[in-house]
């Protein structure tokens, strides 16, 4: 036990530690960046931190317990259409009541498809969360009377709070950062738990936590439910800041951005992903408003992360980080 | 621990000034608009992706409008801004965003998909502003009849109601019908099921394949056994290309009708002699022979280099209608009310023909029956046999 | 109520549509199986085998001139990727090579709509394999014959060369154990080089094939690379003999499936998978050489 929890520390010591801080100041500025701001640039830093809060839940996934899913959009996209659906077709727009469904919603989707997935492991885990979550996606995109079907879920309010509280685009932008603060704090917690260290010890060597006597599948099935959970708030986000849930929100390509967020911010850390989140954004959406070839940028990109940045941006913290400790601390 | 503070620190700066140098390199400046200031039409269309090229067709229309008005306005410079939408009402809805928030426009044009239309409809009527639909047909985006919404193509019931009944006129009572199985598949269907059965025709039989189908032999296969005098069918884009090119390779000899996109401008060029003798509606033929269609094809041709299609015609007479009325408010873009009502009496000269707008914004127009030939130069391209005029959306 | 004549003809475009999904998802299943790398811009060289093949047949004027060149010129784009870019990272990482692979496949994309535009192209089909025959009553296109054949051939082909000749046995081997074989003398990185361009020689070979009936435009690469990722992990990664059998399957059911059931006919594909992994979570056919 001892043993297993050690690489995680002597690798997770100073990039927790440092990172924590990191995330602390980002808070900040993001706390204060609305005074300053264009209103457009508040809506792409909400668009921003609900993605933040998706690439997330999957970094804590890919990094911890080492699970690849390529399934994710469907807690992210399940989430979002519960929320959706209960705002649009039942007319109630409250913040919990959507925010639960949501939660309830992709926890449901999450026990399912983590209990039928979890016995695969490596590509064909990857494999079987694609083919389930893809099922989603059909049910989502033909079930037309309650989902919209291929024309979407239009006019999806900003939430409201009992009837004394309606959010616009400020104070929703304190909501989603207050979230996406939360989250990554609770799933820092989680992973500086013992649950967190025995999910980073069945990671690197799950045959030897078996041995030991844990019952690995169900500790990764928990961490697969709560990986689910918090990609379905996020969609619950997405779909109030949109005022649309459309199918691609539950398709596998959504599936794959996240996973290159996470990879791209680094994976096996918390704050690599959401920077991931912030870099694909700007590559994918971001510069598409100023080149035509942005596809092609960004796939470039991808490549010289790859040659030149092992361990993604989270990577490139870490050495250099190391490297100043290396010049300043001896 | 100072050491390690400082390393901290700049570690922290680092990565702040990373995140933050990202998110400003996204923000551009927003313009202000009034007397003198740019005219900034936002227009959102497919860019990337299948639809790539109509959104080319409509854009090139729209800028040979403005050129020919010296990029002038009402005494104000135009800008038109674009923003790439795909087919995708997620990104369509982002994309009119960012128009409406950092571009600050005063009108958006464009939505060829209609799940892209109905998605901008919803922010754009919050604001109340102008919105000109310049391909999507989804019945709803007019019959909700939201007054900051204009269509200046045609209605889903438009392009198929008038083929059922016309059909029968001509003597074909019996259709076997299919249509690619989203959204304006269904629309196109039951309008044409609708005029079909309400003038006597029968339905022999039906098959939905999904939206891109890549291999449509079983489909085939099953119209092939129902031995149809005609099918009526319904597919776009890609799809478009795969179904009429492996009905030919199937050799079904059952007449083919459709709605015109099913054989247009965009799916001729692959779908080559396997389009031959498919007859279509729609609101535009390449061969009308009014003035406004010749001047037309003159000047998109010489500016261009090919011919027009049907989402040139459409861009052009969107670009038309803001163009006009905002000559029309003496370039006053502000009141938008004012410059929706002066929208509303625009009147056109397109090169389709006559064309007027009902109350709910969406255009009477003829509807022209075409037949793909060979031309006497070796092109395929279509060729109208024949008029249904006046045709009006039951708005309902 | 189903007639005989529509059973055949389902089961005859099945197999064709399965032959064609097989050359596709071979060479990424001889990819996986040999160099652990997941290809994902394996579907890319299959979308270019279709545009370069349909510039070709413009301009050589001779279809079966233009696929043997369109095969070459994909194979060597194939040798160039794979020395410049995929050599380094052989002991890297599935993730590295996720990402790698990826931003390959988004260049090659962005790349073709550069150079051929987004409208949907097609390759006309000599006049030889054109129109339909009939076989015991059902209709079936010539040219579908042709792919059904050519499918055959190459599997055939491909087969004896696995498991009947030296070079076979060598690739085996690297299969089944790539350090040993390396110890034994074997040149490694020419091997890889070797089955890299040769899976991606198959893939373009498959695109030419497949332009007449799909036609070609970007976003296809994802389309197919999707279902070739499908097939190669429910036959088993590496597993030749699953991948053709998956192929031949997902073309049979797809057909019936369209044909009979078509609203559910997008559900089809994806309960298969999860079926057989749920049921074999290794796949149907483990790696026959591991």
């Amino acid at each position: 036990m001892v043993e297993a929890t050690k690489p995680g520390e002597k690798a997770g010591r100073f990039p927790v530690r440092a990172g924590t801080l990191a995330v602390l100041g980002a808070l900040g500025a993001l706390a204060v960046y609305p005074f300053f701001g264009t209103t457009y640039m508040i809506g792409v830093l909400t668009e921003i931190m609900i993605l933040a809060i998706f690439a997330l839940s999957l970094g804590f996934l890919m990094g911890y317990p080492k699970l690849i899913s390529l399934g994710h959009a469907a807690f992210f996209g399940g989430g979002a259409y519960a929320a959706g659906i209960v705002a649009v077709r039942l007319e109630a727009a409250n913040l919990f009541l959507t925010l639960v469904c949501a939660l309830v919603f992709a926890t449901l989707l999450a026990v399912l498809i983590g209990v039928l997935s979890l016995r695969n492991t490596g590509i064909y885990f990857l494999m079987i969360t694609l083919a389930l979550a893809q099922l989603v996606y059909v049910v989502a995109e033909q079930w037309t009377w309650l989902t919209g079907g291929t024309d979407g879920l239009v006019g999806i309010p900003y939430p409201e709070l009992f009837g004394f509280f309606s959010f616009d685009r400020f104070s929703f932008y304190y909501l989603v950062l207050l979230l996406a603060g939360g989250a990554y704090f609770l799933l820092r917690l989680v992973t500086r738990s013992p649950f967190g260290h025995v999910l980073l010890g069945i990671g690197s060597n799950e045959r030897r936590m078996r041995a030991i006597g844990y019952g690995t599948r169900v500790y990764k099935l928990a961490a697969f439910v709560l990986s689910g959970a918090v990609a379905g708030v996020a969609g619950a986000l997405w779909a109030h800041y949109n005022g649309i849930v459309a199918p691609v929100d539950v398709n596998w390509p959504l599936s794959a951005t996240a996973l290159i967020m996470v990879i791209v911010g680094g994976a096996g850390t918390l704050v690599g992903p959401m920077l991931g989140a912030a870099v694909v954004w700007f590559l994918d959406t971001g510069l598409s408003s100023y080149t035509e070839r942005s596809t092609m940028i960004m796939g470039a990109v991808f490549i010289l992360f790859v040659f030149f940045a092992r361990g993604g941006i989270a990577g490139i913290a870490r050495s250099l980080w190391e490297r100043f400790y290396a010049r300043t601390g001896t | 621990m100072g050491v390690e503070g400082i390393g901290r620190g700049f570690f922290l700066r680092v990565l702040l000034v990373g995140v933050l140098g990202l998110l400003v390199a996204g923000c551009a400046g927003a313009g202000e608009s009034g007397e003198g200031e740019p005219v900034r039409i936002g227009v959102i269309l497919p860019y990337s992706g299948v639809y790539a090229q109509l959104g080319e067709d409509i854009t090139d229309a729209m800028e040979l409008y403005f050129e020919r008005e010296g990029n002038e306005i009402a005494g104000r410079p135009v800008e038109l801004i674009t923003e790439d939408t795909e087919a995708d009402p997620q990104v369509g809805v982002q994309a009119a965003r960012t128009l409406i928030e950092r571009e600050q426009v005063d009108v958006l044009a464009g939505a060829v998909s209609t799940a892209v239309a109905y998605g901008v409809i919803d922010i754009t009527r919050r604001d109340n502003i102008p919105f000109v639909i310049a391909n999507a047909t989804g019945n709803d985006a007019t019959r909700q009849g939201a007054r900051n919404v204009f269509r200046v193509s045609a209605s889903s019931w438009q392009v198929s109601y008038p083929m059922g009944e016309y059909l029968v006129e001509q003597g074909v009572d019996e259709i076997f019908l299919s249509s690619a199985d989203y959204a304006a598949g269904q629309e196109m269907s039951s309008g044409f099921r609708e005029g079909f059965l309400e003038a006597g025709g029968t339905i022999v039989g039906e098959v939905h394949p999904p939206l891109e189908t890549s291999d449509y032999s079983s489909y085939l296969t099953r119209i092939r056994q129902a031995d149809p005098p005609g099918v009526f069918s319904f597919y776009a884009g890609s799809d478009a290309v795969r179904f009429v090119q492996q009905y030919r390779e199937f050799g079904i000899e059952a007449q083919l009708y459709g709605p015109g996109y099913i054989v247009d401008e965009d799916t001729l060029p692959a779908q080559g002699e396997a389009a031959i003798g498919v007859r279509t509606i729609l609101h535009y033929s390449p061969d009308l022979d009014n003035p406004e269609n010749q001047e037309f094809k003159a000047a998109y041709e010489e500016a261009y280099d090919r011919d027009p299609t049907v989402y040139a015609v459409q861009g052009w007479d969107a670009a038309w209608l803001i163009g006009e009325a905002i000559k029309a408010t003496d370039g006053n873009t502000e009141d938008r009310d004012a410059l929706i009502e002066a929208m509303e009496n625009v009147e056109f000269r397109s090169p389709r023909g006559p064309m007027e707008l009902d109350e709910n914004h969406n255009p009477i127009q003829n509807i022209y029956v075409r037949e793909v030939r060979q031309l006497d130069d070796g092109t395929i391209d279509n060729v109208m046999i024949d008029t249904i005029e006046r045709v009006q959306d039951p708005g309902e | 109520m189903i007639s005989f004549e529509a059973l055949l003809t389902h089961l005859l475009n099945g197999l064709a549509y399965g032959l064609l999904l097989f050359l596709l998802a071979a060479g990424l299943s001889l990819i996986f199986g040999m160099m652990d790398v997941i290809n994902l811009s394996h579907g890319s060289f299959f979308m270019i085998g279709g545009f370069i093949g349909i510039g070709l047949v413009g301009v050589l004027e001779s279809f079966w001139l233009a696929l043997l060149a369109t095969v070459l010129i994909v194979a060597l784009l194939g040798l160039v990727v794979e020395v410049a870019l995929l050599r380094p990272l052989y002991y890297r990482s599935h993730l590295d090579q996720i990402l790698l692979t990826f931003g390959l496949a988004l260049i090659l994309e962005d790349g073709a709509e550069w150079i051929w535009g987004t409208r949907i192209q097609s390759l006309r089909v000599p006049e030889a394999l054109t129109g339909s025959v009939e076989i015991f009553g059902a209709v079936v296109p010539v040219y579908r014959l042709a792919v059904l054949a050519a499918g055959v051939l190459l599997g055939a082909a491909l087969w004896y060369v696995l498991e009947r000749t030296r070079l076979g046995s060598i690739i085996r081997a690297g299969v089944a154990d790539r350090e040993m074989t390396a110890a034994l003398g074997f040149n490694i990185p020419v091997i890889f080089a070797g089955v890299f361009v040769f899976g991606v020689a198959l893939a373009a070979f498959a695109g030419f094939m497949a332009a007449p009936i799909l036609g070609v435009y970007p976003g296809l690469d994802f389309q197919v690379l999707i279902l070739a990722l499908i097939i190669v992990v429910i036959g088993g990664l590496g597993s030749l003999t699953g991948a053709f059998w998956v192929s031949l399957l997902i073309g049979v059911t797809q057909s019936f499936g369209q044909a009979y059931f078509p609203a559910a006919a997008a559900f089809i594909l994806y309960l298969i998978m999860a079926a057989v992994l749920l049921l074999r979570p290794e796949g149907l056919f483990k790696r026959r050489y591991a």
